[in-house]
């Protein structure tokens, strides 16, 4: 027999098909422990009232319950009901919610309508209040920081990469000019040790990446200019080379991580801009609230604060942009359109960041439209740099 | 000054002030409680509060003219996308103490604000942190309802809509659907998108009653009044 599993605020109902009621197990009837019991179920946990009803069923005969929600239905499952059936909607939970309050009444749970609103606006309550908690407390502020993080890591990377080029350039320095990127030299040098080994097959193997340009450094006349080392003197040098490759698996982790949580935390944001530069706005900001509450104009000059301090102090130009300088947009433009885009781009970060933290609506499609048709008419109005003589203007009488 | 019923709406009342011009209002559930900072206004031993078309699609889409209205006391309604509870405050007025409003809002940091301005002060208003998507989730706190609202600024709304109706909206129930304005332009051939959303509806059981493009209040969308049949 068929028999349909009812959760409600004031506990768990049995059901036949014909949407009777044939057992229940009902929550203690106190707010705070009904809230209780529905968190922990609808997170699929197995609580003493989902046992209970279980007994009851079998006991019945009853070999097959159907639940509306997936995650209740898991928990049933795992008390090791086999016959758990998902359905949703159903129609004899329809029934049922069309008599909710009726049924609390009935059942003697509550005294009467009145109570059992009352009761039930008391769960919701508390049970919102327990997830908000529980979601996105503070996560801004973790991203904040896993952002610095990985400007730290970038810093170090770039040091030491620098280092173990000059270090090993020592030895072999035909290497260094070879590979360009940092990171694949690191590699290439791991693999190679004492540069004699470039001769061995199984290194060229691995060395799959830059072989032709191997293959070219084995076949020209002359031998490296590098100084000939010991063992040691190469494998102190293999040893900082693996650590710092370490790093740049430890880096994209991270950058992996920022992607994710920004999605999470500042969706517009982070569409509009991109996670990491999204997010060391949040850091420089001091958090997504706060980014949310500051005018665009101080969203421009973000992480400018030196510039625009000793502009204030010498009357020099004040800075045209800050932070915001690492959106492709505004440093591959030339000079004269800068300050132009770097507002425009401003104005629509301080939006996106608005809605991320009022509203959390999705609407980075339409800033990024709005922004691409500004840096347009940008590009167009101002495409020639201002000519020189405006510069000229003679010199205002000296001001006090 | 004068408070008068809004022609043919229950609870939905017009404040005409001095210079002339009107703004539409509700009576006060928690009187000397505010949303939004809205205007309370007494009228003859009755607080009201201002509704603003500007900050509320509902009540811009009075303004425009919507023509009738199934909100009354003692109804039950699923608001979906209550976000901070402007226009749910509205409703929970209409409805009354005999009434009850399931407000559906997924952001925990906009749920935080509803619960703080509304549900603090409402005991009409049940707050439900969930997607909206997922109506099944929050199927053991939600009764019946008479009427959906849906505002929640998504692509696919109306299967938003027909879903959650699937499971809660009564036979002969209304709906009221907010949507982007971009995608129906009346003077124009409606868009793909718009068409597509209309299908949906209709497929899912919903008869179309009533547009109404919300300019000036709200540039960006237009109110649909629609019924399960
Ligand atoms: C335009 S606002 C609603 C404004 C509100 N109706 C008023 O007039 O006061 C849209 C809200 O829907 C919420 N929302 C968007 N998608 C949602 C979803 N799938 N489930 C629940 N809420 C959602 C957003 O977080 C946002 O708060």
């Amino acid at each position: 027999m068929k028999g349909y599993v009812i959760v409600s605020f004031i506990g768990l109902l049995l059901c036949n098909d014909e949407g009777k009621i044939i057992d229940k197990a009902l929550f203690p009837k106190e707010t705070r422990v009904q809230a209780d019991k529905l968190h922990l179920l609808s997170r699929g946990e197995v609580i003493d009232e989902v046992k209970e009803l279980c007994e009851k069923a079998r006991s019945l005969g009853i070999d097959q319950l159907v639940l509306e929600n997936p995650l209740i239905a898991k928990a049933f499952a795992g008390y090791g009901f086999h016959n758990v059936k998902v359905e949703a909607p159903n129609d004899i939970a329809k029934i049922m919610r069309s008599q909710l309050l009726e049924i609390a009444v009935r059942l003697g749970y509550a005294l009467n309508e009145d109570e059992a609103v009352r009761m039930l606006h008391e769960v919701t309550y508390n049970l919102s209040a327990r997830k908000i908690v529980e979601a996105v407390e503070k996560r801004d502020l973790l991203v904040a920081q896993a952002v610095s993080c990985l400007d730290e890591i970038e810093k170090v990377l770039n040091i030491l990469a620098s280092r173990l080029r000059e270090w090993y350039g020592v030895h072999f320095p035909e290497l260094g000019n070879l590979v360009k990127d940092h990171e694949d030299f690191i590699k290439a040098l791991l693999v190679i040790g004492h540069r004699d080994n470039i001769k061995k097959r199984e290194v060229l193997e691995k060395l799959s990446l830059i072989r032709d340009k191997v293959h070219k450094l084995i076949e020209s006349p002359g031998t490296s200019l590098g100084a000939d080392v010991l063992p040691k003197d190469v494998e102190i040098i293999k040893e900082v080379a693996s650590i710092t490759l370490n790093l740049y698996d430890l880096n994209s982790k991270l950058r992996r991580y920022v992607d994710e949580v920004m999605g999470e935390v500042a969706p517009n944001v982070k569409e509009l801009i991109g996670p990491v530069l999204g997010a060391r706005l949040i850091s420089l900001a001091g958090g997504l609230e706060r980014l949310a509450k500051l005018p665009a104009s101080t969203i421009q000059l973000l992480g400018a604060e030196k510039a625009l301090f000793r502009a204030l102090r010498t009357g020099t130009k004040p800075p045209k942009h800050g932070i915001i300088f690492q959106y492709p947009e505004v440093h591959k433009s030339p000079k004269w359109q800068r300050g132009k885009i770097a507002r425009a781009l401003a104005g629509k970060i301080a939006i996106a960041a608005r809605v991320d933290y009022f509203t959390g609506e999705y609407v980075a499609d339409e800033l990024k439209e709005d922004l691409e048709k500004r840096i347009k008419e940008i590009k167009e109005v101002y495409k020639e740099p201002p000519k020189k003589v405006v510069e000229r203007r003679p010199k205002k009488a000296k001001k006090r | 000054m004068k408070v008068k019923l809004y022609e043919g709406m229950e609870g939905v009342y017009v404040v005409e002030l001095e210079d002339g011009s009107s703004r539409l209002a509700t009576r006060n559930l928690v009187p000397s409680i505010k949303v939004y900072g809205e205007p309370l206004i007494r009228y003859e031993g009755v607080e009201f509060r201002v509704w603003d078309a500007y900050r509320s699609k509902l009540a811009a889409a009075f303004m425009k003219g919507l023509k009738t209205s199934p909100l009354r006391e003692g109804l039950k309604v699923l608001y979906l996308g209550a976000a901070s509870g402007t226009t749910c405050s509205h409703v929970s007025d209409i409805v009354g103490h005999k009434g009850r409003v399931y407000g559906v809002e997924f952001s925990p940091r906009v749920m935080r604000e509803f619960l703080e301005r509304v549900v603090k002060y409402r005991k009409n208003v049940m707050p439900i942190l969930a997607d909206a998507r997922l109506p099944a989730e929050y199927a053991h706190m939600v009764e019946e309802v008479d009427i959906i609202y849906q505002d929640v600024a998504q692509p696919y709304q109306s299967k938003i809509l027909v879903d959650n109706a699937d499971f809660y909206l009564k036979r002969g129930g209304w709906a009221f659907l907010a949507i982007k304005a971009r995608s129906i332009d009346v003077t124009k051939e409606p868009s793909e998108v718009y068409r597509r959303e209309l299908e949906v509806l209709k497929n899912g059981g919903f008869e179309i009653v009533h547009v109404v493009h919300l300019e000036p209040y709200d540039v960006d969308h237009a109110m649909i009044l629609t019924r399960r049949v």
